[in-house]
């Protein structure tokens, strides 16, 4: 994969549902015949545990992504971050058709205190685009030809800004973090790989656009989920140790600064702005 | 073992094995050993048609009481919440359902069975007191239905 080609992953939705299986095959089947994207199909995000084929493809992608999921935008961004897969917040200008519940639900609720954000984010950008904006394909389609667009600009301005050099014989595989010169390709897997049906996981997801570190979720824990970093921030240490169905780390913090991605609790308020990233 | 009766749905049989037990939350119930083995009766499935996602929301080794709520699944025709057919502790989740629940159609007394549990299968109705359960909510249960048609 060059950099100069955008990496589309399309996440499905855990289950059977034929609707929502067309959906992804109609956005899967308009994206292959467009030029410059590699598009790549993994399980449900949520899923995903180290060891599988899945996740480590998603680490192994060098530049910038989009990310379609069935899980609300900043829920998966933050929990790519957690699993290290990092970039900055790419804004996307699809937003759900019927907002009108979350507009009330916003308007009430405060602005939330300005979290601590994240932390080594590459420079690449991470789009997340949620598959319950829209029932129609194309709509997905046409955002993530803009986004290719936006990505491509980013990309030749960077260039340009960049004096060539005398003698370059490498390939242009870099890593989003060109500074260390690493060189990172994606790992290539075969779909039935990428698509073997994970386990079912639940864990909490920390928002660090919203985090303020004030650790009551680690004080209330019982069970060893959250821990402290290097930094002395809190994170998600031990994710499987969480008990299914337990929202109570969530509640317990004010602005809903961690959240479950697949609670059925009523919908997360997005923010508009961009998550924080240093 | 005793003889499987059937309750008919329209023109549609849902049968009622004579050798399971059967909770009003239409579920069935097989006693085995220490634990109990539950599942969707034919009617359930019936109503619920196909499965597409099943999810719990409590784990193994959790005491759960009667009619608490457990779970979820999504069919084609709804998404409703599952609960406790009895008080008692959770030995077991069928992983093979959670990673595709069609198996409850496909054989919901068999291979499509949902979770173990231990404890006493105390108020379990015998599949003619179930019958007679189902009949005397089957006027109800109709124009219930057609009322969502």
């Amino acid at each position: 994969m060059s950099r100069s080609r955008l990496a589309v992953v399309l996440a499905q939705a855990q289950g059977k549902n034929p609707a929502k299986r067309a959906l992804e095959e109609s956005i899967v089947a308009a994206l292959i015949m467009e030029s410059g994207l590699d598009v790549s199909v993994v399980p449900h995000l949520y899923d995903l545990d180290a060891e599988h084929t899945g996740r480590m493809f998603l680490e192994s992608i060098p530049g910038d992504m989009v990310l379609l999921s069935w899980l609300f935008p900043r829920a998966a961004f933050w929990l790519l971050d957690r699993d290290n897969i990092k970039g900055h917040w790419g804004e996307t200008q699809l937003k759900p058709v019927d907002n009108d519940d979350l507009d009330d639900e916003e308007a009430a609720t405060p602005e939330p205190p300005k979290g601590i954000g994240a932390l080594n984010v590459p420079d690449r950008f991470i789009y997340c685009l949620d598959l319950r904006d829209s029932n129609n394909h194309g709509a997905f389609v046409e955002e993530i030809r803009r986004i290719a667009a936006e990505c491509k600009t980013r990309q030749d301005a960077k260039t340009a800004a960049v004096a060539p050099k005398l003698l370059d014989l490498g390939t242009n595989l870099r890593n989003g973090d060109s500074k260390n010169g690493d060189i990172k390709t994606p790992v290539s897997f075969n779909p039935e790989q990428l698509l073997q049906t994970p386990d079912r996981r639940w864990y909490p997801v920390i928002d660090y656009s919203r985090c303020t570190n004030c650790l009551e979720c680690l004080d209330f824990c019982l069970f060893g989920v959250y821990g402290m970093d290097g930094h002395e921030r809190i994170n998600v240490e031990n994710q499987d140790n969480c008990k299914r169905g337990c929202p109570p780390a969530a509640a317990s913090v004010p602005s809903r600064r961690s959240c479950f991605p697949i609670t059925r609790l009523p919908r997360l308020p997005e923010r508009r702005s961009a998550p924080s990233a240093r | 073992m005793a003889d499987a009766l059937i309750f008919m749905m329209g023109k549609f049989e849902a049968v009622l094995p004579g050798d399971l037990r059967f909770c009003r939350n239409h579920m069935w119930c097989r006693p085995a050993d220490e634990t109990l083995r539950f599942g969707f009766t034919s009617y359930a499935v019936r109503l619920m048609q196909d499965v597409y996602f099943l999810d719990w929301q409590v784990n193994v080794g959790d005491r759960v009481a009667e009619t608490q709520q457990i779970g979820h699944i999504e069919t084609s025709k709804a998404v409703s919440d599952l609960f406790a057919p009895l008080a008692g502790m959770l030995i077991q989740f069928n992983q093979d359902v959670l990673k595709d629940p069609s198996a409850i159609n496909v054989d919901n007394y068999g291979i499509g069975w949902l979770f173990e549990m231990s404890g006493p299968a105390r108020d379990t109705l015998s599949a003619q007191e179930y019958h007679d359960f189902l009949d005397a909510g089957w006027e109800k249960t109709q124009r219930m239905l057609k009322g969502h048609m």
